[in-house]
């Protein structure tokens, strides 16, 4: 697999929870890469942990916390 | 014709060009017949206590067919009598009253000594003063040179010294050899140094002759580690000055010295933060008259950018040179193969398949001719594959739009330790 389709599905799968109403509350990353927390948006739901592995995929999903942008805008493609 | 004289550190110099502290300001001879070849001023050769040199001294590392791509040796400072220099400084001084003469020195670090040297030179007339502390071999070895100039207290407290007596601007010269070269310039500006100078020779060992088995340069059959220097050093050099001209501890002009052989050269050091620079290698391997390629190239270089002075150009870079952790993560260029201009070597393929990311394919394309291209989402931007083709235009770097906003790692870093500091990693593992 390429590594832009490596890191295409570890964005769909952080892009889907965020359009879910997840929220990201905690980001630790060690030699494994960052796994990475979200809550869901009713009290009574369950976390949920992604593991992600790809560069671009931990530079995205910090990219849309710090720029408070929407989860729809794929980084580093073009068209 | 753009002004092209400069003001460095109150020291008037016709032009930038200054040959350094080396073999081409050895006598009033050299330097009077670089003067007329329109050298703006002359560090002389370091003056001290006369040394004896070695046979041979010299070497060079040729490379890929240029001659001269680094050059090293194991010479010390001058090995003629103080008052000699001095005589000869004076004629010239008295010949060419409008360039520049700085004297070079280096004595034990003893306060005494200092006094003497500074006082004696200054009575001849020179427009300042250089200390070397940087010279890496020979000296170093009786505590002087390098071996000064890698203690930032001693730095420190013989910028002091000098400047007890000195009636001209100082100028302390580092060794490159050292960790973090800022902390020897803080210190130096701390001890009173109203300018900084660098970089002086980098340690090294030419090289070994593989049917001899002797060193490069040997003498009798016996070596020892010299000063590199020559074009190979400049980019050490250019980011040494770098990081002293954006550190605002330091915040004294800077002589930009190591590798400059062309104009450019000369800009590119000057837009770092050089407002002035020194010449030796180029000097000793095409003469003085490379001086003259010089100023034109930066006359025209001033006029076509309109500036009126070469001043203008002074530190206009070293707002981009910052940290890494300050690079925007999110700025994303890509490589473009253009058909046209592409020789088919697959060199470029070759580079990104064993070193890079494995995204340039071979193809057939409608012509039924071999082309490569670019699977541009896989490219990481490293520059590798416009590295090494060798065919002008054929690969362009192109910068794509990511459609986010600019974030940096330290920024980054923020946002992680934002977000975690309510949890402890347990809780969330
Ligand atoms: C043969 C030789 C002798 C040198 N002697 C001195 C010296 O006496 N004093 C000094 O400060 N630097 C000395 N240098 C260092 C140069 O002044 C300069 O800092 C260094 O060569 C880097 O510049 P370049 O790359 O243009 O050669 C010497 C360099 C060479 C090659
Ligand atoms: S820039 Fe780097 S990753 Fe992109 S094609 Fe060239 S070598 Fe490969
Ligand atoms: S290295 Fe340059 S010339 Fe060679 S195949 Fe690649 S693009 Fe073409």
């Amino acid at each position: 697999m390429s590594a832009f389709d490596e890191f295409d599905q570890e964005r769909q799968a952080i892009d889907s929870l965020l359009l879910q109403g997840y929220t990201v509350t905690g980001i630790f990353e060690d030699l494994d890469g960052a796994r990475v927390r979200f809550i869901p948006s009713e009290p009574a739901g369950e976390p949920v942990e992604l593991l992600l592995l790809t560069a671009d995929a931990r530079k995205h999903v910090t990219t849309l916390i710090f720029g408070g942008s929407k989860p729809a805008s794929p980084i580093g493609t073009h068209t | 014709m753009a002004d092209l004289s400069i003001d460095f550190a109150g020291i008037k110099s016709p032009n930038p060009f200054w040959l350094a502290s080396a073999p081409p300001t050895n006598t009033g001879y050299q330097v009077q017949r670089a003067f007329e070849a329109g050298w703006g001023g002359a560090v002389w050769k370091t003056l001290g206590e006369p040394v004896i040199n070695t046979s041979s001294r010299f070497a060079a590392v040729h490379f890929g067919g240029q001659r001269v791509a680094g050059f090293n040796n194991i010479e010390l400072i001058t090995d003629r009598p103080l008052e000699v220099n001095l005589k000869e400084i004076y004629e010239t001084k008295k010949r060419f009253p409008n360039n520049t003469i700085i004297a070079s020195l280096m004595v034990e670090p003893k306060q005494e000594k200092w006094h003497e040297i500074v006082k004696r030179v200054e009575a001849v007339g020179v427009d300042g003063l250089e200390l070397n502390f940087g010279c890496p071999h020979g000296m170093a070895e009786r505590g002087m040179g390098a071996a000064s100039g890698q203690q930032p207290d001693l730095v420190q407290a013989q910028t002091a010294w000098v400047k007890e007596v000195a009636t001209t601007p100082v100028i302390v010269k580092m060794t490159p050899n050292i960790t973090d070269i800022t902390v020897v310039a803080r210190h130096a500006v701390k001890g009173g140094a109203d300018a900084i100078s660098l970089i002086n020779t980098i340690n090294s060992l030419a090289g070994v002759d593989i049917h001899s088995w002797n060193t490069i340069p040997n003498v009798g059959g016996q070596g020892a580690h010299g000063g590199y220097c020559g074009p190979a050093v400049k980019p050490i050099a250019l980011s040494m000055v770098a990081e002293c001209a954006r550190d605002r501890a330091v915040g004294v002009p800077i002589s930009g010295i190591g590798g400059i052989s062309t104009w450019q050269d000369v800009v590119e050091f000057m837009l770092m933060g050089s407002t002035g620079i020194q010449v030796c290698t180029a000097v000793m391997h095409h003469g003085f008259r490379i001086v003259e390629e010089m100023i034109d190239g930066l006359n025209n270089y001033l006029d076509e950018k309109g500036l009126a002075s070469v001043m203008e150009l002074v530190g206009k870079s070293v707002p981009k040179y910052s940290n890494w952790g300050d690079l925007d993560l999110n700025y994303k260029v890509v490589a473009r193969i253009n058909e046209d201009n592409c020789i088919n070597c697959n060199k470029c393929h070759i580079a990104c398949e064993d070193a890079s990311h494995q995204c340039i394919d071979m193809l057939t394309n409608a012509e039924g001719k071999a082309i490569l291209q670019v699977r541009e989402e896989d490219c990481v931007g490293c520059n590798l594959c416009s590295i090494v083709c060798p065919a002008d235009g054929a690969i362009d770097m192109v910068a794509l739009d990511s459609g986010v906003a600019p974030m940096t790692w330290n920024q980054r870093n923020q946002v992680i330790s934002g977000l975690n500091g309510s949890y402890s990693e347990a809780e969330v593992g």
